[in-house]
């Protein structure tokens, strides 16, 4: 699939950018601080419908609108062409209260979001996935090295993309937990009495139990592809593996995808009542997972090299994108950021491969020299500067 | 901009540009113009308005019955004798009882809970009219063979909805609920993929 039209106003450093795309290689050079990140992260916004970073939505709104309008709004319109026909998306991030002018705030705005399929007002989980693509971050290294958070966030950006039920059992399980646990911390409180649970119990195995089977559906091929990827990156041929690890008794962690397990789940979460209310929080559930990245059998983020750990980063990427390919049949998008000036010749080659595989990927960079112009034969180059996108 | 609540008005006007900035829905700048225009207004209109607002805090009761807001206790649907008494529509709000009557498709009697059981707001089940619910089903002379659960189709609604069919089933009571899927006249097209989904899922034979 390709995006094959992109409007942007106001937002970030965008105030009016209006383009068409052809299929194939993009390279977009730009200064530090010229908007890169930012035209690669509304393109995941369009999406994903969630901020590739953490931070308000309010920030997506280019100052100039904020400061200006009465109504300050940012627009983020695509069309996509693939397997599936063609498809407009709009994203409409707007403020939620008429701010005075003249009343200058460092803090951004709190923001609403709207969102259009074909023209026509849709929820999140509707827009999710319409347009499918794969983002490479230099941040990526922390899928490694940092907290489980940052690698269900890593699960979820991936699955909603290709699952549409799992971002409705995502949202549905996060409001579930919050009333849980405000209930565990009545009950705490003995205020309350626990079969006031029963409904909550079985409303987080419903939706949990969509959650961890679809993680532990993704981990087990994508364990497969991006060995395969870190088998032709790596110079040590060390071997990777990677597992889901679900935040779940002993007992329960095997058997994941078999039926049968929203009430297994069920069942857990009455069972663990007790410490539960003790603790006034959920202590197990999809919440709590993570993914184990193991070299060779060792932990990867705490005994690999930072050099090691990025690759096993950009494994894991190219992995995605393999498994995005063999799941819809249609490749996606691919978003590199500022990726390649980091890797050496040979990495840097065979990330390049990948982007050939694909129908449409945009690059960018900082640096004239990296990747060089005959490392990407046919490439579109472009120009990015003040906010302008600039053909060259 | 000025800040219309930080106006040099008169002190009079201040307050009662404050007192409707106070009500839902009403901006600085609603407050300030709905303020000039009862100034300006005749002062039998002030009064009205004035009196409306005294009366409906003073002749406004709860209905001891179905816990609906009306003017006399029991309420006139309470003390209608051609309202089925065998069907009580439990509701979330007062409004929800004029949206179902608007649609004189039910003749049965209401009760009104005041709310829906959210932990997180920390409001639960002793918080709103479940024991008065229940207190009227268990009376010797209660004549309700059927409970229709008609609170919203979102989370809290759906937890209210089973909490009380929880405690209605060992009365013998059955209990039922609102169904949920395509709004009448709808577009196939532009329907949601969850909305879709409930509709299919609580598809009906055609008769």
């Amino acid at each position: 699939m390709r995006l094959s039209h992109l409007a942007l106003t106001h937002v970030r450093s965008f105030e009016h950018l209006d383009m068409d795309f052809e299929p194939g290689v993009h390279v977009v050079y730009g200064e530090n601080g010229s908007g890169k990140t930012n035209l690669l992260e509304a393109i995941a916004l369009l999406s994903t419908a969630r901020r590739a970073r953490a931070g308000r939505d309010g920030e997506l709104i280019s100052w100039t609108a904020l400061a200006e309008d009465p109504l300050p709004a940012a627009q983020l319109s695509a069309r996509i062409d693939g397997a599936a026909g063609s498809t407009t998306l709009d994203i409409t991030v707007m403020t939620r209260a008429v701010r005075d002018a003249g009343t200058a705030s460092t803090e951004p705005p709190a923001a609403s979001r709207r969102f259009r399929v074909n023209g026509v007002a849709r929820r999140a989980s509707d827009l999710i996935g319409r347009l499918r693509t794969v983002l490479f971050s230099v941040d990526d290294v922390g899928l490694v090295d940092g907290a489980p958070a940052a690698r269900r966030r890593f699960l979820d950006v991936t699955i909603s993309q290709l699952e549409p039920l799992y971002v409705r059992a995502l949202q549905r399980y996060g409001r579930v937990l919050v009333q849980r646990n405000s209930l565990l911390k009545r009950l705490q409180e003995r205020r309350g009495d626990a079969g006031e649970l029963d409904f909550w119990d079985q409303e987080a195995a419903t939706a949990g139990a969509v959650l961890v089977r679809a993680r532990a559906e993704l981990l087990s091929r994508l364990d497969e592809l991006a060995s395969d990827s870190h088998r032709d990156l790596s110079t040590k041929g060390e071997q990777l593996r990677i597992a889901y690890e679900p935040a779940l008794p002993d007992d329960l962690r095997e058997g994941l995808c078999e039926p049968g397990l929203d009430s297994r789940l069920a069942a857990m979460f009455r069972a663990t009542r007790p410490l539960d209310i003790r603790r006034a929080m959920t202590l197990h559930g999809p919440h709590r997972d993570d993914i184990a990245m193991l070299l060779d059998g060792h932990a990867a983020g705490s005994f690999a090299s930072r050099g090691e750990q990025r690759t096993l980063a950009l494994a894991l990427r190219l992995g995605e994108v393999a498994l995005s390919r063999e799941r819809t049949g249609d490749a996606p998008v691919l978003l590199l950021d500022d990726v390649l000036s980091e890797l050496d010749v040979r990495r840097r080659a065979r990330v390049v491969a990948a982007a050939y595989e694909v129908d449409q990927v945009f690059i960018t960079t900082p640096d004239e020299d990296r990747p060089r112009i005959e490392e990407l034969p046919g490439a579109r180059r472009y120009a990015l500067e003040g906010g302008t996108l600039t053909p060259r | 901009m000025l800040d219309p609540l930080a106006t040099d008005s008169a002190p009079p006007i201040t307050r009662l540009v404050e007192a409707f900035h106070r009500l839902p829905g009403i901006g600085p700048k609603s407050a300030q113009r709905l303020a000039y225009h009862v100034l300006r207004a005749p002062a039998a209109e002030a009064h009205a308005l004035a009196d409306a607002l005294v009366a409906v805090k003073e002749q406004i009761v709860l209905c001891a019955h179905c816990q609906n807001v009306a003017e006399q206790n029991p309420c006139r649907i309470c003390q209608d004798t051609g309202r089925d008494r065998t069907v009580v529509c439990v509701v979330e709000e007062p409004l929800d009882v004029v949206a179902i009557e608007r649609t004189h498709g039910f003749r049965g009697l209401f009760h009104v809970l005041h709310g829906v059981i959210s932990p997180s707001d920390n409001v639960g089940p002793e918080d709103i009219k479940i024991a008065e619910l229940l207190a009227r089903l268990r009376d010797v002379d209660t004549e309700v063979t059927e409970v229709i659960v008609a609170t919203n189709p979102n989370l809290e609604g759906e937890a209210t909805a089973m909490y009380i069919s929880r405690l209605l089933r060992p009365l013998g009571i059955r209990v039922t609920r609102l169904a949920s899927g395509l709004p009448a006249g709808a577009d196939l097209e532009y329907a949601d993929n969850l909305t879709l989904g409930r509709a299919l899922e609580f598809r009906q034979e055609v008769r």
